[in-house]
């Protein structure tokens, strides 16, 4: 499974990477990632490759993404360069506004999108994201928000 | 233990693996995270050893090369352009030799994503006659550590570690081989032919160096991949990409990768028995053409030499398959139209120290001086006009130098404001310095010092009053070390103080054209992007007032805040609280009073 996560600094965008590479890792699967963070502390992109059961380098080439993920709305169409359509995963305003509401911090935002990630694929079961959120310092609120992730209904 | 580790970290623990226990080194990117590692593998495990940063690449591969020399095996890390500065050392290094093994860890940065140059340090190990070993993946950068420690042992000589950003910040899961304590001995053992050799002995170490690498080239054949008919001569990073691009295709039976784990010295005969027994070679590595320039015989071989490919960039995933699709081993499946992510400028942070100091440097004088920046966090100087050059690390002063000494010479008199880090005038602004209040420079040097090596990542400088440990180390003074020049004309400032910066710097300017003399300021500010700092950090709210905004623009323009955005409704600036750290330095930018204090 070959995934790209976009965002900019401080979004979060290495440590979503992470959470799905712990995700592999429980399940013994090989994982690869890329990273590039050039000038990501000064407002800049921060482009994550993560490659699960797949090949030998850690980059992912054109059209070769089966999803991205997209953390800022600004890199949309640069995310078009991976795949298309439907495999493209991100938050609707409305989406965020409600994650600040109901679980009190944007933060919660790529736990939400995991379970938004978690309904299109079929390498990773509900139980395999649990596993590594219930690590997390906040492993209750966002466990719950990879839930409504899942079940969308925010 | 299996862990999910980038090619830096698994750098540090293959190092440590393979018996390091000396490693020292200089931030840069892609290479600074290589001594955090090895510092908390140290203090996780109470390992002995010395891991710790140093204040320049020079002296860092001069500590770690003695330190070999009394038999501990040592490392030295930094990025291509360190490599650079650690020049010296590095080529007499390869002459000497040493007792205990040696690693030269070298990250560049084909692109480049964040340096000045996108030269290959393979062509340096070349240079200096070492091996250099040059991984793939980052389970390889783990292992060719450990080898790299094993063969500078083993021939008595450095070994380079090459990385590139693709590999020090690519991750990967890496099986960590438990890492025991290792009693450690230091003895040096005295031989002055070689520790302190002559030029007649040189030649003589010289004689042994090639007959060293003659041996090791001897033995370098490199490692064949599938069954095709035509060869693919490659290593490092690019060996995965055309292993993934094979598999894509299916061109296991058209393909051969011939792939060395060592790039240089390599068996050109051997290659050349394999050149000649297929019917097209083709050579691709990243950055420079050194497999290339081994090959006896180039005449028919497609490469960089011979133009059928890309002299300059990074050779991504893509670019290689675009090479193989315009040489006809593949037909690519795809010609998707590459639309760039949209380029957001980068931006000093909201609430940086920097921008007050360059926001009254440029008050002072305007457009009349000539601005010469360094390399840092304060680079970016660039969007407030307050800087015309940034060559390489400390070259602000020299260029000050130059530049001021070259007006003189027309009979002329020009401003000149050198702009330098904290960091980088330890790293290399003091000879430059030295060599300006010498020789009488009138130049205006502002040391702007946010006690960090902030670009990097943070790591700590020699002021700190703490080692990496917590453990007490001794506080270098800036202000001490100029005044010890005697430097007459040398002033502290809290950099967020713009009002008496701007006095300062008044007075600088009327010192340096009367006095024929440099003046220094040191102004200061703690770094903000830290944590502590931040909360520490004055807390003044300010709001724009709509009546006396007149949507000029200017405070936006000349100070150059992320945090002031430009409503297009109302054409008026607005306040960004998300990113608004409540600085209140702002206030000083609009001429109309238009930013205020909130009550």
């Amino acid at each position: 499974m070959n995934i790209v996560i976009l965002g900019a600094g401080g979004m979060g965008v290495i440590s979503l990477s992470k959470t799905i590479a712990n995700m592999a890792m429980n399940k013994h699967f090989s994982v690869r990632s890329s990273e590039i963070h050039g000038m990501a502390k000064k407002g800049g992109l921060v482009e994550v490759h993560l490659k699960i059961n797949g090949g030998l380098s850690p980059m992912i080439g054109v059209g070769q993404a089966d999803y991205v993920i997209i953390l800022d709305d600004k890199y949309k169409i640069y995310a078009e360069n991976f795949a298309g359509g439907d495999k493209l995963i991100s938050l609707k305003n409305e989406e965020k506004v409600e994650i600040m509401k109901e679980l009190g911090s944007v933060m919660f935002a790529n736990s939400f999108i995991l379970g938004k990630l978690l309904k299109k694929q079929g390498t990773f079961c509900e139980n395999d994201v649990i596993k590594v959120l219930e690590n997390f310092k906040k492993s209750k609120e966002n466990i719950n928000a990879f839930k409504k992730g899942i079940e969308d209904d925010i | 233990m299996e862990f999910f580790l980038s090619g830096n970290e698994a750098i540090a623990f293959g190092l440590i693996q393979g018996g390091v226990r000396f490693i020292t080194g200089y931030p840069g990117t892609p290479s600074s995270e290589i001594i955090p590692t090895a510092i908390d593998i140290k203090s996780k495990l109470d390992l002995n050893g010395y891991f710790e940063w140093s204040v320049n690449e020079k002296v860092a591969l001069e500590e770690a090369l003695s330190a070999s020399f009394a038999g501990i095996d040592s490392a030295v890390t930094f990025k291509q352009v360190g490599l650079n500065a650690a020049m010296d050392p590095f080529m007499s290094a390869a002459l000497t030799g040493n007792v205990g093994g040696f690693v030269v860890v070298s990250a560049d940065d084909p692109g480049p994503h964040s340096s000045q140059t996108e030269q290959d340090s393979r062509f340096l190990a070349f240079f200096a006659k070492i091996p250099v070993l040059d991984p793939s993946t980052p389970k390889e950068a783990y292992q060719f550590a450990a080898d790299a420690v094993r063969l500078s042992r083993k021939y008595s000589m450095p070994v380079m570690l090459r990385s590139t950003t693709r590999i020090s910040h690519s991750r990967e899961d890496i099986d960590v081989e438990k890492i025991n304590s290792i009693a450690i001995d230091a003895d040096f053992e005295k031989d002055s032919d070689r520790f302190a050799a002559t030029p007649h002995f040189r030649y003589l170490l010289h004689k042994e160096l090639n007959e060293k690498i003659e041996q090791i080239r001897f033995n370098n054949k490199p490692r064949l991949f599938f069954e095709g008919n035509v060869l693919i001569i490659t290593s490092g990073i690019t060996y995965s990409y055309i292993y993934d691009i094979v598999k894509k295709y299916g061109l296991e039976n058209d393909v051969k990768i011939a792939k060395f784990d060592m790039p240089y010295p390599i068996d050109a005969d051997a290659l050349q028995r394999i050149i000649d027994m297929h019917k097209k070679t083709i050579v691709i590595e990243d950055s420079y053409p050194v497999l290339e320039m081994q090959i006896k015989n180039r005449e028919n071989v497609l490469s960089r030499m011979n133009n059928d490919m890309p002299n300059e960039g990074e050779y991504t995933y893509d670019v290689c398959e675009d090479v193989l699709d315009r040489l006809g081993v593949l037909k690519k499946k795809q010609y998707a139209y590459f639309n760039p992510p949209p380029f957001i400028r980068p931006s000093l942070c909201a609430g940086c120290g920097h921008r007050s100091a360059f926001f009254a440097i440029k008050k002072v004088f305007k457009d009349d001086a000539v601005y010469t920046g360094d390399i840092g966090c304060y680079t970016l100087g660039l969007n407030l006009n307050a800087v015309d050059t940034v060559h390489c690390m400390g070259a602000s002063i020299s260029f000050g130098f130059g530049l001021s000494k070259a007006y003189k010479l027309a009979g002329k008199f020009k401003y000149i404001v050198a702009t330098i880090g904290d960091s980088t005038f330890f790293h290399s602004g003091i000879p430059a310095l030295i060599d300006a209040v010498h020789n009488r420079v009138p130049i205006v040097v502002v040391i702007l010092d946010n006690s960090t090596v902030a670009m990097t990542g943070n790591q700590k400088t020699a002021a700190d009053n703490k080692d990496s440990y917590g453990e007490i180390a001794h506080s270098i003074r800036i202000k001490d070390i100029v005044k010890s020049l005697g430097v007459e004309f040398l002033k502290k400032e809290d950099a967020y103080n713009v009002k008496s910066s701007e006095n300062i710097l008044e007075r600088a300017k009327k010192y340096v054209e009367n006095n024929n003399l440099p003046a220094v300021l040191i102004l200061s500010h703690p770094c903000i992007y830290e944590k502590q700092n931040l909360e520490a950090n004055i807390k003044i709210k300010v709001d724009i007032n709509n009546d006396k905004c007149k949507g000029c623009k200017i405070c936006m323009d000349d100070f150059e805040c992320p945090a002031l955005i430009f409503n297009s409704d109302n054409k008026k600036v607005e306040i960004d609280r998300m990113q608004c750290i409540d600085c209140g330095e702002c206030i000083y930018s609009c001429p109309f009073g238009a930013i205020e204090e909130k009550e």
